[in-house]
């Protein structure tokens, strides 16, 4: 299943509630691209791309601070810092 | 306050949602303004954080002639076809985004009541009657105004529901589907058949109590529907938007 070397991808889906569905490519142990998609909320509605692209480049050790950052002032339902670490941590578990 | 009503037919999906941005993006104009609609040919709305081609199986959709599109706010996919859906333009009142979703919900519970529905607010955005949920609502913030919009289920098919709706485990599909048919009921299934026209006067009068206002019927000027026109076109009618996730 190794298209590229160092390549890797990963899928978790997290219900409580909503659903968040997390598709993730990791070059070595590094994000390299990541789409979160679900039926939550988050105001405002644009931090999602902002997400996406500040998680772009790291670790999986360092998701969290980044998360929380972009987090900070915005109100969600069904999606929060700890669902997101959650979720990318299992893709990077089930990543082929 | 005093809130401009607008009794809208059944439109286009893409329609719908262009006149609602347009309208939002015009409320210094318009002042607070309430519209009433449906959706004609039916159609599946996707949240604003949704995958098109996760949610929706397009060639089931394509053969029943029922129309796609990405809506501005969150939430989940919704199978527009027996309801009455509203969309409310107001400034956004202080306080936290989720607290201010049930201020506009209790127009739709106070509709409900008159109709001698009791129901009440689950959560941040559904309407249950019996713990069976009725409508669902959303809301985003942009242009500097408050945009929420939400629907009345008139009627539902679940089973039609379910064909157009792709689910995570296809195997789960019958079990979901019967679980959905038992958490989800509408005006029908409450022994209440009403025209939609009434249905949207009837409601027109919960909101007016819900947020204390003066209804007054004045449709749009023409700046706002050329604006909805051209969002219809290059936003919600095109490919870019709704296949951006």
């Amino acid at each position: 299943m190794v298209a590229e070397s160092g390549i890797s991808r990963g899928r978790a889906i997290i219900k409580r509630g909503k659903l968040i569905k997390i598709d993730v490519s990791f070059r070595e142990d590094r994000i390299e691209e990541l789409k979160i998609t679900g039926d939550f909320f988050l105001h405002p509605e644009e931090k999602i791309d902002e997400l996406e692209k500040s998680l772009r480049g790291k670790s999986v050790k360092e998701i969290r601070e980044v998360i929380e950052r972009v987090l900070e002032n915005a109100e969600y339902v069904g999606l929060s810092p700890d669902t997101l670490v959650e979720a990318v941590n299992q893709a990077w578990k089930r990543r082929n | 306050m005093e809130l401009r009503v607008i009794f809208d037919k059944k439109n286009k999906a893409a329609w719908n949602m262009a006149l609602d941005e347009a309208v939002l993006m015009h409320l210094g104009e318009l002042g607070p303004t309430l519209r009433f609609y449906g959706w004609f040919p039916p159609a599946v709305s996707i949240g604003y954080f949704q995958s098109m081609e996760e949610e929706i199986d397009l060639k089931k959709a394509s053969e029943l002639g029922v129309d796609v599109v990405r809506r501005l706010t969150g939430g989940g996919a919704v199978y527009h076809k027996y309801e009455l859906t509203y969309s409310i333009v107001l400034p956004p009142p202080p306080g936290k985004i989720l607290d201010s979703y049930r201020i506009v919900e209790k127009g739709i519970v106070n509709g409900l009541k008159a109709l001698g529905v009791d129901a009440e607010l689950s959560g941040i955005n559904d309407i249950v009657v019996g713990g069976k949920k009725i409508s669902g609502n959303a809301q985003t913030r942009r242009y500097g105004g408050m945009l929420q919009h939400g629907t009345l289920l008139m009627d539902v098919d679940v089973d039609e529901m379910f064909s157009l709706l792709k689910v995570p485990q296809e195997k789960m599909k019958d079990k979901m589907i019967k679980n959905v048919k038992e958490r989800v009921t509408s005006l029908h299934n409450l022994g209440i058949d009403i025209e939609f026209e009434e249905l949207q006067k009837i409601m027109g009068e919960g909101f007016k109590k819900a947020l204390n206002a003066e209804l007054y019927e004045e449709n749009l000027p023409d700046k706002v529907l050329s604006q909805a026109r051209k969002l219809e076109v290059e936003k919600y009618g095109s490919r870019k938007w709704n296949f951006k996730r």
